[in-house]
């Protein structure tokens, strides 16, 4: 049965057999899937915001490191080129002076020579050599060593083939003697006299590193970074770790370098990404490179980067807090109500509903508590409408008493009529009359206790006739309880079983007495004979109905309780006590009303 | 269930924060240099240019990889008490790593197992030490350079004649009688060199090593060696030297002597060599590459402290020089060392 309701309404939070199930219907509470899509859309939200500032600032930050390196490596250009400016114009002043001498040899040269070397730190040596390689005049003090090769050095070679000043690539310098020296050497061919004659010689300026180191090492591109120059042919003629380079110890990528005179580019060759800025100086052919690397250009972007996994976690956090918060706010009064409606279900329609919270659940709770009340209004009118039914049936039943007695009566007073007790015949055919007027009363359901009382003193006269000789009764009321008001024929069916069942078969005369008492606001009406008694399963068996007589008057005693009952409530009613032998005695016991007073009539009115 | 619920969340936050985290910080490739290293460089004297250059090339690596280098030396070659003394104290100093180039190759072992025992990694460089412990050697092949020396010489000589060697910190320090010596308290690489050289020279019946001098480390001492040699020996046609001292010292002597009949192959590049080579005094060098090594021990040095993986043996190469190839560019950037 379980199972099929389940699969019919999955809706329904019944069936607790699978632990699957349960688990589904968990994932599908309110409270988690608005905690979810919550936390799904914000974080999303955060997420894309966050990618997108880190592009737009990391691209911003990188096209700024960009720049200010090239700008650095076009400062450190733009200082070169005044730097190979001045070594060419020191170069045109030897130059100058070599050729104006009137004769190669004169000791005024060799002062200016000198002037010239002393002028300038970063000048090696100064010589003029013929074609051939012969040395002709040079710096004062130095001598030439052996074995030099220099025909082969290619400053002398590149000078001999062409007319324009020419720097070579870093050599050493082993022509004279002393320390060998790292240099760069510009060589150029000249004209020169000698004792008057014009000869073509090759003049040469060596000069050493010391002012490109030093402009090339205020380069600074970030921690690691730096620059480096190359000649044309992809000689390094300067480079923060050249003894490396030279060594074979390190690597330079030169080969893209050597392609273009002005670039910038991203090179991995190296495995790690690096910024590499090219220029190059016009007079030389020296290309300035400068080497940024990218995990230090982007630094600004990694603390970016940072910032936002910190921003984005916090904002995670938060979004979670506020989800759980905000789906529980919305869901407690949602699961209240279910709660409630559930205990509702359950039977207990007295449950007062009162859930705040939303608007909306709020309303809904009271739309529910409207409808509930409604059910309950439903449903004391179905109870009501039951019991009128019911009442009309006892009506009916009532009016059945009648004609039996009628029957009965009749007999007796032909009989009497037929023994010509004229007198006799009078009064019983009297007292019929009145205890039938009382029996209808206008319809009226309820009377007072007098005319009850006068009703079943009536019914005695008239039993009395029949049952001569064989009873005596006796009726005695309180003043007070007399205007009280009682419903009708409660009496008679009481008496009247009184009569066939307890006196009847007795063989001595028996007696009724009938009290009508007031006590704590309740009338009390109590009818004992001394017939024979009945057994205890007899008395509890006639209330419920379980005992029933051959007579058919057993019914009408259980009418007389449920009549009360249905009036007066069911606390009240009859009360048997009997002991065989001995006698009965019943009581029946209903709130005192004074007469006049039609409550019971309103009170069905209202709930109508 | 709430309870399991709150755990859940809370996993997915771990999970979803370290894998947001794992994106922006990948770990850089190249060596960290944000930790200063310890390193301390213990080579045979504090004289010459050779020993310059390697000190050179170390302290190149040293500020690539932010290492704090110290450099210690004894004043002589054949100081090995105080080379011992010297690594003592650098184990005391808890040195991160010690780079030795040991003066003797059984004299330092000890000690050098005594580092070793007080985790402190050992560094082979140049001269070889006997101890398993040692990490990683950097240096020459020193067999291969003392044929290499042989093989020019005695093309000079067109086969025959008498050769004289000049080597130093012999392991008895008396001449002649190294052979029998059953500890071997020699240099490894001045061993090297010398069976490299004779075991080549052996394949030439008319050649014949005439005598084996061994100088400490001075250069007048290699100068008074080299004249006592040619004086004893004046059919000598040849010499070998097989270090940077004792061949500054025998070309001093070979360029005072008028005679041209004898050839001389040197050992390392220091600037008055070149000179001597560019005079034709001597015929030809056999270089090493000082710098490559000062710089690759620290280099490895830093690697073995990161933990990485380092060769077992380094080979930086000799090269044989002679004026013909000295200014060629490549050998030009092996034998001056850039020096700014």
């Amino acid at each position: 049965m379980n199972k099929p309701r389940g699969y019919f309404f999955p809706l329904r939070p019944g069936s607790r057999k699978s632990g699957r199930l349960r688990l589904s219907s968990k994932l599908r509470s309110i409270q988690l899937i608005i905690m979810l899509t919550f936390m799904a859309v914000t974080a999303a939200v955060a997420v894309i915001v966050s990618v997108m500032l880190y592009g737009k600032f990391a691209n911003t930050a990188e096209e700024n490191a960009n720049l200010n390196m090239q700008q650095i490596i076009e400062q450190v250009n733009y200082n070169l080129e005044l730097y190979v400016k001045g070594m060419g114009s020191i170069f045109a002043t030897a130059e100058k002076q070599i050729t104006s001498t009137p004769s190669i040899d004169s000791p005024l040269l060799y002062e200016r020579m000198d002037t010239l070397m002393s002028s300038r730190e970063d000048l090696v040596s100064v010589a003029v050599f013929t074609p051939q390689g012969q040395y002709v005049v040079g710096t004062p003090g130095q001598t030439m060593r052996m074995n030099t090769g220099l025909e082969s050095q290619s400053w002398f070679t590149t000078a001999k083939h062409t007319s324009e000043i020419s720097y070579s690539a870093p050599h050493i310098q082993n022509l004279f003697k002393g320390r060998y020296t790292w240099v760069v050497s510009i060589s150029k061919l000249i004209q020169y006299r000698e004792n008057g004659e014009l000869r073509t010689g090759v003049l040469l300026l060596d000069f050493n590193f010391r002012t490109i180191d030093e402009l090339s090492k205020q380069v600074k591109l970030g921690k690691r970074g730096y620059a480096y120059i190359l000649d044309p042919l992809g000689n390094i003629v300067y480079h923060p770790q050249q003894q490396l380079i030279y060594a074979g110890l390190k690597y330079e990528n030169v080969e893209p370098v050597l392609e273009y005179a002005y670039r910038s580019y991203l090179d991995e060759s190296t495995g790690e990404k690096r910024f590499i800025t090219v220029r190059t100086l016009a007079q030389t052919g020296w290309k300035i490179v400068g080497v940024a690397y990218y995990d230090e250009i982007v630094t600004t972007k990694r603390d970016l980067n940072q910032f936002l996994a910190w921003f984005l976690g916090v904002v995670l956090v938060c979004v979670i807090a506020v989800s759980v918060f905000l789906s529980w706010l919305i869901a407690s009064p949602i699961r209240k109500l279910e709660r409630t409606v559930k205990q509702v279900a359950e039977g207990d329609l007295n449950t007062p509903i009162n859930v705040s919270g939303a608007y909306e659940v709020e309303q809904l709770s009271r739309r529910f508590n409207m409808m509930l009340q409604r059910i309950r209004q439903l449903m004391e009118q179905i109870i009501y409408e039951q019991e009128t039914k019911r009442k009309g049936e006892l009506e009916v039943l009532q009016s059945q008493i009648n004609p039996h007695f009628l029957y009965n009566t009749l007999n007796s007073v032909i009989r009497l009529a037929e023994r010509g007790k004229t007198d006799e015949v009078v009064t019983m055919i009297q007292s019929l009359s009145r205890f039938f007027r009382i029996s209808l009363s206008k319809g009226k359901n309820i009377i007072t206790i007098q005319e009850e009382l006068d009703h079943i003193r009536h019914y005695l006269v008239i039993q009395s006739f029949r049952f001569r000789n064989k009873f005596r009764y006796e009726i005695t009321a309180q003043e007070e309880v007399l205007e009280c008001q009682t419903i009708k024929l409660i009496l008679q069916p009481i008496v009247e079983n009184a009569l066939y069942h307890g006196i009847e078969m007795m063989p001595d005369e028996g007696l009724i007495s009938i009290t009508a008492g007031l006590q704590d606001g309740l009338i009390i009406i109590r009818v004992s004979d001394n017939g024979l008694g009945m057994s205890k399963e007899t008395v509890n068996g006639i209330l419920s109905g379980s005992v029933k007589s051959t007579s058919g008057s057993g019914v009408g005693v259980r009418n007389v309780h449920e009549r009360i009952g249905l009036y007066y409530g069911r606390e009240y009613g009859l009360a048997f006590q009997s002991e065989l032998e001995e006698g009965t005695v019943v009581t029946i016991v209903f709130p005192a009303r004074p007469a006049g007073e039609a409550m019971d009539e309103q009170k069905e009115e209202t709930n109508l | 269930m709430k309870s399991v619920r709150v755990w859940l969340t809370v996993l997915l936050c771990g999970v979803l924060w370290i894998s947001v985290s794992s994106c922006f910080n990948a770990s850089p490739a190249y060596i960290s240099t944000s930790k200063t290293r310890n390193i301390h460089l213990i080579v045979k004297m504090n004289k010459g240019d050779y020993w310059n250059t390697l000190k050179l090339g170390a302290e190149a690596a040293a500020k690539e990889f932010n290492v704090n280098l110290t450099f210690k030396a004894p004043d002589s070659e054949s100081d090995i008490e105080e080379q011992v003394v010297m690594v003592e104290d650098s184990i005391q100093e808890k040195a991160d790593v010690i780079i030795l180039a040991a003066s003797s190759y059984m004299g330092l072992a000890q000690v050098v197992d005594q580092a070793a025992y007080s985790r402190i990694p050992v560094i082979s460089v140049d001269a070889e030490v006997g101890s398993a412990k040692v990490r990683t050697y950097v240096g020459s092949n020193g067999y291969e350079a003392g044929q290499k020396s042989a093989e020019r010489l005695i093309q000079l000589l067109q086969g025959y004649g008498e050769i004289g060697i000049i080597n130093f910190t012999n392991s008895s320090l008396t001449p002649d009688s190294g052979k029998t010596g059953s500890i071997d308290y020699g240099a490894r690489d001045a061993d090297e060199r010398e069976k490299g050289f004779l075991n080549y020279a052996a394949r030439f019946p008319n050649v014949k090593v005439v005598q084996i001098a061994y100088t400490s480390s001075s250069t007048s001492d290699a100068e008074n060696l080299t004249r006592e040699m040619l004086n004893k020996y004046p059919q000598l046609r040849g010499i070998a030297t097989l270090n940077e001292i004792a061949s500054q010292g025998a070309a001093r002597v070979i360029q005072g002597l008028d005679r041209d009949s004898v050839k001389m192959i040197a050992f390392d590049s220091s600037p008055s060599m070149m000179e001597s080579l560019q005079d034709d005094t001597v015929q030809a060098t056999v270089i090493q590459n000082p710098f490559s090594n000062g710089y690759l021990a620290v280099k490895y040095a830093v690697e073995a402290l990161e933990g990485m993986d380092i060769p077992e043996r380094v080979d930086t190469g000799t090269k044989l020089i002679d004026l013909e190839n000295m200014l060629w560019p490549e050998n030009q950037k092996l034998l001056f060392p850039f020096v700014r």
